[in-house]
């Protein structure tokens, strides 16, 4: 009974840690101004205000920067899981010289640290005449989104047994027939939390965004609001926790959608056959 | 209705030749078994015929048609798999209405078609099941079943029932053999199982090292072995083989080895004096009489008949069977004969060819 009690109160304390951060963000963009610095600080907002959301959706580019991020990750998604898909499909079922080298090789770039990267990439950019725009990000971020997911849909790809398309090919489906009518189905829950982590990646990227666009048009919410509300000289903590509170929602919205097939996935991924 | 040729088919993998130079011709309406060791090339030979591999050089035909280039889909083929290979997101009638819906059959047609294989594998009650949700046994009469549904010239078997409990595998041989029966259509069945291969084939053939060993009924292959591997691999127990020299002397032929000395049948013209191997069936070993003598040094009772080693000078160990009411005492020093008029002779190597005519 006490170690229950015990073990119960250790989790709770846990949860806490992490969820008070949120929760804080959450009472910060719902408090009026004046209750900001209050002293000592009010846990929950005396007058519960809304005034900040409105601000930013009426009155700054958030919404201009909130799409740009949705087209951004969602853009990079779609590439990152097409190619990556393909491309595992490719290193598992076909037999060619140098395809444990090449798959090696994918990896290895994940070494380099993304800063060294960074110029080089965007004086290519820049040469591309593809400089500033949200398309010069899309690339970037497949970058280095593209190879963690090719290794992560490689191995639920080694899951699927051969036989299965083996045997949709002799039932008369063509090569991409038997892809789409029975690999893509076994693949479903490697491809959703491939594209929830490549999603994730790219709606929180921050340093490639901030080198290589520079215009209130094509910046993202990361760069967006930091450079909107944080200066030198101030940082609006309200607003900044209300735009916080947005960018995390369709995360959120996503995950709880997805888990069913998220955990689904992590189960698959291990048990072969 | 077709049959199936394989003509100097060849494939090799890499560096790897997996298959020599095949020659196969399997007629309208056989069932024929691929019957050899794992990695002798037999899988590879069905999964050419299905087309999931393709031949490196030689010609592959169905029928009249030369397929080698042809994709699996419009060979005409439904094959068995030995996972079977059940679509597991797929209820049980989308499974068997796969190949149909590929051929863009009507939905009515695709129905019926899909009832009768159901009711033909009484798998009517699990129509609308998933695979995970079935027994071994029904997932294996599914995998039928989509192979049922097309009415195909040939039904290609890779090792269907391997993964089935004993008692369920003899169940299902009978039922293919009915099967087969019924449709009259090609069938081509690789395993690695002799039993499966005597009890269901109208011919067998047997593969070693990629490439052909014999090509026969059950009953030749048994009874006039083509070679040393295949009259060694064929009938349990095995065949007693016994490495010793062939004389001849004043118009007929001499074995000997050790502790053995038997005149022969008649041998081929090819036939030479000097090493060969002696091969013995255990129910050609009589215990009781006769000139030879063996030392007993097991007896197995298998409640029908009992298995009796028997140590022979040299090394040599014969095994034979005994009625069951016959139980010699081990350690025992036993009086037997050889039926020589139902021995075999075999040329010098693993697959040293067999010298004796047929009895």
């Amino acid at each position: 009974m006490m170690r229950r009690i015990l073990f119960n109160l250790s989790v709770w304390s846990a949860v806490l840690i992490v969820a008070f951060p949120l929760f804080w963000m959450v009472v910060t963009s719902l408090k009026p101004q004046v209750e900001l610095w209050a002293r000592p600080p009010a846990l929950l907002p005396l007058e519960p205000t809304l005034e900040h959301y409105l601000t930013l959706l009426r009155d700054t580019s958030f919404l201009v920067y909130f799409r740009n991020s949705v087209l951004l990750s969602t853009a990079t998604t779609l590439l990152v899981i097409g190619v990556a898909a393909l491309g595992a499909y490719s290193l598992v079922r076909f037999r060619y010289r140098g395809r444990e080298s090449l798959a090696m090789l994918v990896l290895f770039t994940y070494l380099l640290p993304s800063v060294i990267l960074i110029l080089p990439l965007y004086l290519m950019m820049v040469k591309l005449g593809l400089a500033n725009t949200l398309v010069s990000l899309v690339l970037a971020y497949t970058t280095f989104a593209l190879p963690y997911a090719l290794w992560l849909l490689r191995s639920f790809m080694a899951g699927i047994p051969e036989d299965l398309e083996s045997a949709a090919l002799v039932d008369g489906a063509t090569r991409l027939g038997a892809f789409r009518d029975v690999i893509l189905p076994q693949l479903l829950p490697g491809i959703i939390s491939t594209a929830l982590f490549t999603f994730i990646l790219s709606w929180n990227e921050y340093l490639f965004a901030l080198v290589l666009v520079n215009s209130d048009a094509t910046r993202p919410l990361t760069t967006g609001v930091m450079n909107m509300l944080i200066s030198s000289f101030n940082i609006e903590w309200s607003m900044l926790m209300a735009a916080s509170v947005m960018m995390s929602l369709p995360l959120i919205i996503a995950f709880s959608l997805l888990q069913k097939y998220l955990t689904r996935g992590f189960g698959a991924g291990a048990v072969k056959g | 209705m077709a049959g199936v040729e394989f003509s100097r088919v060849r494939k090799e993998f890499g560096g790897f030749t997996a298959i020599e130079a095949l020659d196969l011709r399997i007629e309208e309406g056989e069932f024929v078994s691929l019957l050899g060791p794992s990695g002798c090339g037999k899988t590879t030979t069905l999964r050419m015929l299905a087309g999931l591999e393709f031949p490196t050089a030689g010609e592959i035909r169905i029928g009249e048609r030369v397929v080698n280039d042809v994709p699996p889909g419009q060979r005409d083929i439904a094959m068995v798999f030995q996972s079977y290979a059940l679509y597991p997101h797929m209820t049980v009638r989308r499974n068997m209405e796969y190949p149909l819906r590929k051929r863009g059959l009507p939905a009515a047609e695709r129905q019926a078609s899909v009832l009768m294989a159901a009711e033909m594998l009484q798998l009517t009650e699990l129509l609308d099941r998933k695979p995970r949700q079935l027994s071994g046994g029904q997932q294996q009469r599914v995998a039928l079943g989509r192979a049922l549904v097309r009415d195909p010239q040939v039904f290609l078997f890779d090792e269907p029932l391997s993964n089935l409990d004993a008692k369920l595998r003899g169940h299902m041989r009978a039922e293919l053999v009915e099967l087969h029966a019924r449709l009259g259509r090609t069938m081509v069945y690789v395993t690695h199982d002799q039993l499966e291969a005597m009890t269901m084939s109208d011919r067998i053939a047997i593969i070693l090292a990629g490439e052909l060993q014999q090509f026969a009924p059950p009953q030749e292959v048994y009874r006039a072995p083509a070679n040393r591997f295949v009259a060694g691999f064929i009938g349990m127990p095995s065949m007693n083989l016994v490495d010793g020299r062939l004389a001849h002397g004043s118009g007929s032929w001499q074995f000997m080895a050790p502790g053995i000395a038997l005149p022969v049948p008649a041998l081929a013209e090819t036939a030479v004096a000097g090493e060969a191997c002696l091969g013995v069936r255990p129910e050609h070993v009589h215990i009781g009489a006769g000139e030879l003598q063996g030392r007993v040094q097991l007896v197995e009772q298998t409640g029908h008949e009992n298995i009796v080693v028997l140590a022979v000078a040299g090394g040599i160990r014969l095994t034979c069977r005994t009625p069951a009411s016959m139980i010699p005492r081990m350690g025992d020093t036993v009086d037997f004969r050889i039926d020589s008029e139902r021995v075999h002779v075999f040329a010098p190597g693993d697959t040293g060819p067999r010298l004796n005519l047929p009895a």
